[in-house]
C-alpha cells in the first residue's frame, strides 16, 4: 500500500517532467554574464530608454486614453495629422501649443469664414503594417473619435461638424463655428490616425488591446501589471526614432521610482513626489525639470449654498488662506501661486482683480460685514487618492479656525467623490484641473461656463456668459485675449473659487538622457528623446 | 473518506451561493459611480449616461444580477475595464505571480519557524528561548511596508547585492516557458538557469518580507502546543523507556504537538494571499494582491466579485486539506 502511493507520485512528477522536457528554454546560457551583472538594461548594440511610471495604462485605444500612461502609449505608436512646435524658455525645451506643425498632415488650407479646412496628406507616410497613410484612413479615425466615449467630448470642444474624403490624399473638415482651438486639439494623442486594414471585429475592443498606428515606435510588450516595451519603428516615415527600445516600467510606489533612479537601473522617472526632489538633486548624474504645468489645485464654493451664495463671505475666505506656506510646506516650492483660475502659462493668462493676500484681519471684517461675526461652521468634501489634497485641507481647517470658520472635512474615496460632485450638492471640495489643450477656451468653458457639466460650484454671472459666447467665436487673436482677460478679472472679483496652486510637473532623469521636451499634456514622447 | 470529500465539496455549493450573492449585492449598494471613473472628470453628461447604458448599470439590480449569475456560470468572470482586458485574463497572468510568492513565504516560514519554536519550547528559558521570542515579537509588530522598505534600502540601495525591487525577473531577460506560471517551477522543468538564478534573486526580498508575520506566529504556535505535549504523561512515560531525548521529541511530541500548528498554518495561507496587497506594491510584484486594491479604488466591480469568489474556493479547500492532514498525523481522528 505504502510503496504504490510512492509510485504514483514518482510516476506523475516523471510525467510532468517529460512533458516539461518537451517546452522550449526561453533563456540561453549565453545570456549568464548579462544576467549575473543585473544590468541588463542595454541590449547589444542598442540604445534601450527605461522610464518608470506609476500606473500601467488602461487602454490603447487613442479615442479612449484618458491617464498619463494610455496617454504616453498612444503617442509611441500612432501619428496625429498634426503636431506642436518646439519653443526655448531658458535653455530648457518646451512645446508651443499655438505653433502648430505638420505631420501626417502634409499642409492645409482654411476656408476665409474659418469654417472649412482642407488637409493635404503626405503621401510618403506608412502604417505599421505597411498600407499607406490615406483620407480613407483619417476619415476611419475622425468616425472613430466621434462615437468613442473619453474623446468625444474633445471630438465636441473641436466642433466638427462634418468631414469627407476629396481624394485619396486630401480630406475636408467643416466646423460648426470658427474655432481657435481646433488645429490644437487635432494635434492632440485622441486624434490620432488609425489604420483600418489591420482592425478585426469591433474596433473598440480591438483597439483597445491592439494597435494600429503608423508612429515612431512599435510595441512589443504591454502587460498593465508589469510593463510595456517599445521597439523602434525601422520603416518610420521619418527619420528612425534614435532610441532602439523603450521599456515603461510600472511602480507604484514613489520611494523605489526615487532610489531606482538614484541607483541608475532605470533612465527616467515620471510623478516624483516634490519631497524627494531635494535628495535627488543631491546626486550629480541626474537632472530634475521641474516645468509650469496647466494643472491647478482650486477649492469650489457652492455659490447657491448659505453662506457661500454671499460674495462677501468668499472674499473673506479668500484672505485666510496662506498662500506662500501652502506652496513651501505642501509642495515643497514644486508649485506657483495661482492668481486666476487659468493656468499662468495658459495664452491670454490675467491676474487682474486678483487681490486677495494671506491678511487674517481683513478676513475677520468681512466676515463681520457679510454678518457673520462669530463665523460659520460649512462641510468640506475631500476625495482620496492625493496626498498634498489631504494636507493643504489640514492647512486651512486651522487657519479658517483662526477666523471662527469650522472647517469639517468628510473624506470619500474617489469615486464616491466623484459621485457625490455631479450631484451638485456638495458645500464645498478641493479638485484639480488641467487644461489638455493650452487655451483659455477649454479652461474657461468647463468651469466659468453656468451651463456646463463642471461648473460644481454652481457660477452664474452674466457678463462671464456674454463674454464667453463672443470670445469663442473671435478670431483675432488680440480681442480674443481682451475678452478672456475680463473673464478672467470677473471671476477673481466674484471669487466662486479658493486659489491654491498651480502644480509643476516633475521629472527627473539621468543626464545621459537628452531630448526631453515638456509638453502641456505632460505626457512623454520619446521619438525626441536620445540617449 | 471518499465520502467525508464528497459531503464537504456538496456542503461548500450553498455557502458559494451566499458569497456570490453578498459580494454583488455589497459592491452595487456602495456609493461611487463606475461610469464617473471611465468618463473621467471632463465628460459631459451624455459620455457617463452612454457608458452607464453600455455596461447596463440602469438595468434594475436583479437582472444585473441575472446577467452576472449567468456569466458565472459559463465561467465568464466579466471584464475589468481598468485594465480593459477579461478578468480570467488578468488572473491568469497575476494570480501566479501572488501564488508563488505566497508559496515561498509560506515554506521560509515553515522552514524557520518550526525548528525556532521546537527548540524553543525543549530549551524553555534558555538564551535561545528569549532570543527567539524577540524575533517572534519583532516579526509580528513590524509592519509589512516598513520591513519591505528597509530591506530594499539596505539589500539594492546600500549592498547592492538585492536586484531592484521591480518585477519578477530581470529586465532583458525572458521568462520561463509558461508551463505552471510559478517562475520558479517553470525554469527548473526547462533546465533555464539564467531564469532560475534572477527569479530567484527577485523572489528572495518579498518572500522574506511577507514571510515574516507567518513565521512569528508559527513559531509561537509550535512552542506552546510543544510546551503542552511534553508535559504530558506519555512524554514522561515514553522518558522512563529510556528512549533518547530526540525520539522523544521528534517522534512521539511532534506529530501531536502539530495538529493546533496546522490549523493556524491553514489560516496563514489565506492570510498570505490577501497579505500580500502591501508586499506587492513595494516590490512592483505583478500579482493579483495589488490589482484588486487597484479595482477596489476604481469601483472596478468583476474583478472584486471574481477575487471574493475565488479567496472563498481556496479557504474551503485549504479548510477541506486541513482536515484531512488531521486523520493522517493523528490516527484517532475519524471522518464519520
Amino acid at each position: 500500500m505504502q510503496k504504490s502511493k510512492w509510485f504514483i507520485v514518482l510516476s506523475f512528477t516523471l510525467i510532468i517532467a517529460l512533458l516539461a522536457g518537451c517546452a522550449p528554454k526561453a533563456n540561453q546560457a549565453q545570456n549568464n554574464s548579462q544576467a549575473e551583472t543585473g544590468q541588463g538594461t542595454s541590449a547589444p548594440g542598442g540604445k534601450t530608454l527605461t522610464v518608470a511610471y506609476s500606473e500601467g495604462g488602461q487602454t490603447l485605444d487613442p479615442a479612449e486614453a484618458n491617464d498619463l500612461t494610455s496617454d504616453t502609449l498612444v503617442l509611441a505608436l500612432y501619428d496625429q495629422l498634426v503636431t506642436y512646435g518646439v519653443k526655448q524658455v531658458n535653455g530648457a525645451d518646451i512645446a508651443d501649443t499655438t505653433d502648430i506643425k505638420p505631420m501626417l498632415a502634409e499642409s492645409w488650407t482654411v476656408s476665409d469664414d474659418h469654417l472649412t479646412y482642407t488637409f493635404k496628406l503626405r503621401t510618403d507616410a506608412k502604417f505599421h503594417s505597411g498600407q499607406a497613410v490615406n483620407a480613407d484612413a483619417v476619415v476611419y479615425s475622425l468616425d472613430h473619435i466621434k462615437n468613442s466615449n473619453s474623446g468625444g467630448f474633445l471630438y465636441q470642444q473641436a466642433t466638427i461638424d462634418s468631414f469627407k474624403k476629396i481624394d485619396d490624399s486630401t480630406v475636408e473638415v467643416k466646423l460648426t463655428r470658427p474655432n481657435q482651438l481646433f488645429l490644437q486639439i487635432l494635434a492632440m494623442y485622441s486624434f490620432s490616425v488609425i489604420d483600418p486594414s489591420v482592425i478585426q471585429g469591433d474596433a473598440s475592443e480591438f483597439l483597445k488591446t491592439k494597435t494600429a498606428g503608423s508612429g515612431p515606435f512599435t510595441l512589443e510588450k504591454w502587460d498593465p501589471a508589469s510593463e510595456a516595451v517599445f521597439k523602434a519603428n525601422d520603416n518610420y516615415w521619418q527619420e528612425r526614432a534614435k532610441l532602439d527600445k523603450v521599456t515603461m516600467k510600472f511602480m507604484k510606489e514613489a520611494s523605489t521610482r526615487t532610489l531606482m533612479l538614484d541607483k541608475g537601473d532605470i533612465d527616467l522617472a515620471m510623478e516624483i513626489p516634490a519631497k524627494d526632489i531635494e535628495s535627488l538633486k543631491a546626486n550629480k548624474n541626474i537632472t530634475v525639470r521641474s516645468d509650469a504645468s496647466n494643472r491647478i489645485l482650486y477649492l469650489g464654493l457652492n455659490n447657491n449654498m448659505k453662506p457661500f451664495d454671499n460674495v462677501k463671505v468668499r472674499e473673506a475666505m479668500a484672505y485666510a488662506i496662506p498662500y506662500d506656506s501652502l506652496i513651501k510646506d505642501v509642495m515643497y516650492g514644486q508649485a506657483k501661486q495661482m492668481k486666476s483660475i487659468v493656468a499662468s502659462n495658459t495664452p491670454g493668462f490675467t491676474d487682474a482683480g486678483f487681490v486677495y493676500k494671506y491678511d487674517l484681519e481683513k478676513a475677520k471684517a468681512l466676515l463681520a460685514e457679510a454678518g457673520y461675526p462669530n463665523g460659520f461652521s460649512f462641510d468640506f468634501t475631500l476625495g482620496s487618492g492625493f496626498s498634498d489634497w489631504e494636507d493643504t485641507a489640514t492647512i486651512l481647517q486651522a487657519e479658517l479656525k483662526k477666523i471662527g470658520v469650522t472647517m469639517n472635512i468628510k473624506k470619500l474615496a474617489r469615486a464616491q467623490f466623484l459621485e457625490q460632485l455631479k450631484t451638485g450638492n456638495v458645500q464645498s471640495f478641493i479638485s484639480k484641473w488641467t487644461s489638455f489643450v493650452n487655451d483659455p477656451e477649454y479652461h474657461l468653458g468647463f468651469l466659468a461656463n453656468a451651463d456646463s457639466s463642471s461648473n460644481y460650484v454652481h457660477y452664474k454671472n452674466d457678463k462671464v456668459q456674454a463674454l464667453l459666447k463672443t470670445a469663442a467665436v473671435e478670431t483675432d487673436k488680440a480681442k480674443r485675449d481682451a475678452q478672456y482677460g475680463q473673464i478672467q478679472e470677473q471671476i477673481n472679483t466674484d471669487s466662486p473659487y479658493l486659489y491654491m496652486y498651480e502644480y509643476n510637473r516633475l521629472v527627473s532623469f539621468n543626464n545621459s538622457v537628452k531630448g526631453y521636451i515638456f509638453f502641456p499634456d505632460e505626457c512623454l514622447r520619446f521619438y525626441p528623446m536620445s540617449k | 473518506m471518499l465520502q467525508f470529500i464528497t459531503k464537504r465539496i456538496v456542503y461548500l455549493i450553498p455557502s458559494l451561493i451566499g458569497i456570490v450573492l453578498i459580494t454583488f449585492i455589497l459592491s452595487r449598494v456602495l456609493p461611487g459611480d463606475p461610469a464617473l471613473m471611465i468618463a473621467g472628470e471632463q465628460a459631459p453628461q451624455s459620455v457617463v449616461d452612454n457608458i452607464r447604458m453600455e455596461l447596463g448599470l440602469n438595468d434594475p439590480l436583479y437582472v444585473q444580477f441575472g446577467t452576472y449569475v449567468k456569466q458565472l456560470v459559463q465561467g465568464d468572470l466579466g471584464t475589468a475595464w481598468h485594465t480593459g482586458h477579461t478578468v480570467v485574463e488578468d488572473f491568469a497572468t497575476r494570480l501566479p505571480a501572488t501564488l508563488e510568492l505566497a508559496i515561498a513565504s509560506l515554506l521560509i516560514a515553515l522552514i524557520v519557524a518550526i525548528p525556532v519554536g521546537i527548540v524553543a519550547a525543549t530549551r524553555k528559558e534558555s538564551a535561545l528561548d528569549h532570543i527567539s521570542r524577540v524575533f517572534s515579537l519583532i516579526g509580528a509588530c513590524m509592519p509589512v511596508f516598513w520591513l519591505g522598505l528597509l530591506l530594499i534600502l539596505l539589500f539594492y540601495s546600500k549592498l547592492g547585492i538585492a536586484p531592484a525591487p521591480m518585477g519578477r525577473i530581470g529586465n532583458d531577460i525572458l521568462p520561463p516557458t509558461n508551463i505552471t506560471g510559478l517562475y520558479l517551477v517553470d525554469s527548473l522543468l526547462t533546465a533555464d538557469w539564467v531564469a532560475f538564478r534572477q527569479s530567484l534573486s527577485h523572489l528572495i526580498l518579498p518572500a522574506i518580507c511577507l514571510s515574516s508575520g507567518t513565521m512569528a506566529i508559527i513559531a509561537r504556535m509550535m512552542r506552546s502546543s510543544m510546551l503542552e505535549v511534553i508535559s504530558q504523561d506519555y512524554i514522561r512515560t515514553a522518558r522512563a523507556k529510556g528512549l533518547s531525548e530526540g525520539a522523544v521529541v521528534y517522534k512521539h511530541a511532534l506529530a501531536n504537538a502539530s495538529i493546533p500548528t496546522i490549523t493556524m498554518v491553514g489560516l496563514q495561507i489565506g492570510y498570505l494571499l490577501g497579505g500580500a496587497v502591501i508586499t506587492e506594491t513595494i516590490f512592483s510584484w505583478p500579482g493579483v494582491g495589488s490589482y484588486v486594491t487597484e479595482s477596489i479604488l476604481a469601483t472596478d466591480y468583476a474583478p472584486i466579485q471574481a477575487f471574493t469568489l475565488l479567496s472563498a474556493v481556496v479557504y474551503s479547500v485549504i479548510n477541506l486539506v486541513v482536515d484531512l492532514i488531521y486523520g493522517w498525523i493523528d490516527p484517532r481522528i475519524r471522518y464519520e
